[in-house]
């Protein structure tokens, strides 16, 4: 289905179209939610009212502003934040939020779970000790750049081009995936 | 514009990711208009994202899926009857509660809409917050520009001051007569009275390391070197030594630091004292 007659019938409240949606993004919407809030109960109540938001928004949607994808992983992204912030649930900040998430995706059972989270581990062995700790930091532990620059006093402009530089890694790694 | 320093500033991902405010995300947007190549980069790293994330993801549970189709239930359009009755447990056992659970409930309910409220309102604390440090950013840079603004203004007003207190003399230094710089141009402005030189630079080619402009007094006793000219400060006033007596001004280029008596060769402008 193209993405706009993905929006157009999701603006038609269409049924269908919004299983669709669910059937080809649920997948790395709840990853965006799940890497940063650990607790899986948790991070599916996110997800639920995530997802039931995206629906309910999609006449504020305005495809001008971005692509649909990244509107709606702001929107997943922004609820886990605020959560995680709220507080209710503490995030554990000493142990190493990567290797975690990469532990627990390898220890689920299910051999598609299996393959996979090697993957991942493959993928984060390509990025560098800095860009490591960026993604960790901004993917995983749900930082913005300037809460990154300020807590741990890097430039902001390094800060960005470190962003960038490991979107570049990924990039080069999942097109050969 | 240099569209590849722009792509790769970081700038783009920023967007992505939504860490941009409102001018910096119209800015992105009208640039990804103009210039393609800005446009696909845009694409790619969204596939990035949402391939990384697809990678990294597991399945939500089959029961959230239920759970927000039950949701959304009311909101489709019914384009065929529903026909699955949705479970309305919670109903029933409302109807059984007791008068106290039926207030402890309402209480929960106060307190979950309290909880949400207090959702709403720290979020909206916390992009104020992020608001107003980026403006005291702006206003600390803002403060800075206005106090060096302030200092040049002091620094102007007092050489004003020296100006209008006193009772300068202008002596125009022109390069015409000579062979090495036809259009220079120097003012010497002096106050006999007080002995103050003060020297502004209309037009003077700039030197090379080792060489300096120097200012000469041409007077009784022959010439007297009264200081070094900077030709970069164009139309500002330079401070030079005292001078009581003099028939004539005069610039000479001399090596780096200045000399004992005037390289006449290297004359580059002389002015009477009218």
């Amino acid at each position: 289905m193209e993405e706009e007659q993905l929006i157009a019938g999701l603006r038609a409240k269409d049924k269908k179209t919004t299983d669709y949606l669910y059937e080809k993004y649920s997948r790395a919407l709840f990853a965006v939610i799940s890497r940063i809030v650990h607790d899986s109960d948790i991070a599916e109540e996110i997800f639920h009212d995530a997802f039931v938001k995206i629906t309910k928004k999609i006449d504020r949607y305005d495809e001008s502003k971005g692509r649909l994808y990244t509107w709606m992983a702001n929107i997943c992204r922004n609820s886990a934040i605020d959560k995680l912030r709220s507080k209710e649930i503490s995030q554990s900040s000493k142990t190493n939020a990567i290797d975690d998430f990469v532990y627990g995706l390898e220890s689920k059972s299910g051999t598609e779970a299996m393959t996979d989270g090697i993957g991942v581990r493959e993928l984060m062995d390509q990025l560098n000790e800095d860009q490591r700790f960026i993604i960790e930091y901004i993917y995983f532990k749900g930082y913005t750049h300037s809460e990154v620059s300020e807590e741990f006093e890097i430039p902001l402009g390094t800060v960005k081009s470190r962003v960038r530089a490991s979107l570049q890694v990924l990039k080069k790694n999942l097109d050969r995936i | 514009m240099d569209i590849q320093s722009y792509i790769a500033s970081g700038k783009l991902e920023l967007f992505l990711l939504g860490e941009l405010n409102e001018r910096e995300r119209e800015e992105v947007l009208t640039l990804a208009k103009l210039h393609p190549e800005i446009k696909k980069e845009l694409e790619e790293l969204e596939q990035t994202m949402f391939a990384f994330d697809e990678l990294t993801g597991t399945q939500p549970s089959k029961a959230v899926k239920d759970k927000i189709f039950a949701s959304l239930e009311s909101e489709f359009k019914s384009t065929e009857e529903d026909t699955t009755a949705v479970e309305e447990p919670k109903v029933a056992k409302v109807v059984r509660l007791s008068l106290w659970k039926a207030y402890a409930a309402a209480a929960s309910v106060v307190a979950v809409l309290a909880v949400g409220a207090a959702l709403f309102y720290a979020n909206k604390f916390y992009e104020k917050d992020e608001q107003f440090t980026a403006l005291l950013q702006e206003q600390s840079v803002m403060a800075d520009n206005l106090n060096q603004v302030k200092m040049e203004f002091e620094q102007k007003e007092s050489q004003l001051d020296k100006i209008v207190a006193g009772d300068y003399k202008r002596v125009e230094m022109k390069g015409e007569g000579f062979d090495m710089q036809k259009d220079a141009k120097v003012d010497v402005y002096w106050d006999q009275n007080a002995q103050e030189v003060l020297v502004a630079v209309n037009n003077l080619n700039s030197l090379s390391e080792e060489y300096d402009y120097q200012l000469w007094a041409i007077g009784d006793d022959g010439p007297i070197g009264i200081g070094l000219v900077n030709p970069g400060e164009k139309f500002t006033l330079q401070q030079m030594e005292a001078v009581a007596q003099a028939g004539a001004f005069a610039i000479t280029i001399e090596p780096k630091g200045g000399s004992e008596s005037p390289t006449l060769e290297k004359l580059v402008v002389l002015g009477e004292v009218a």
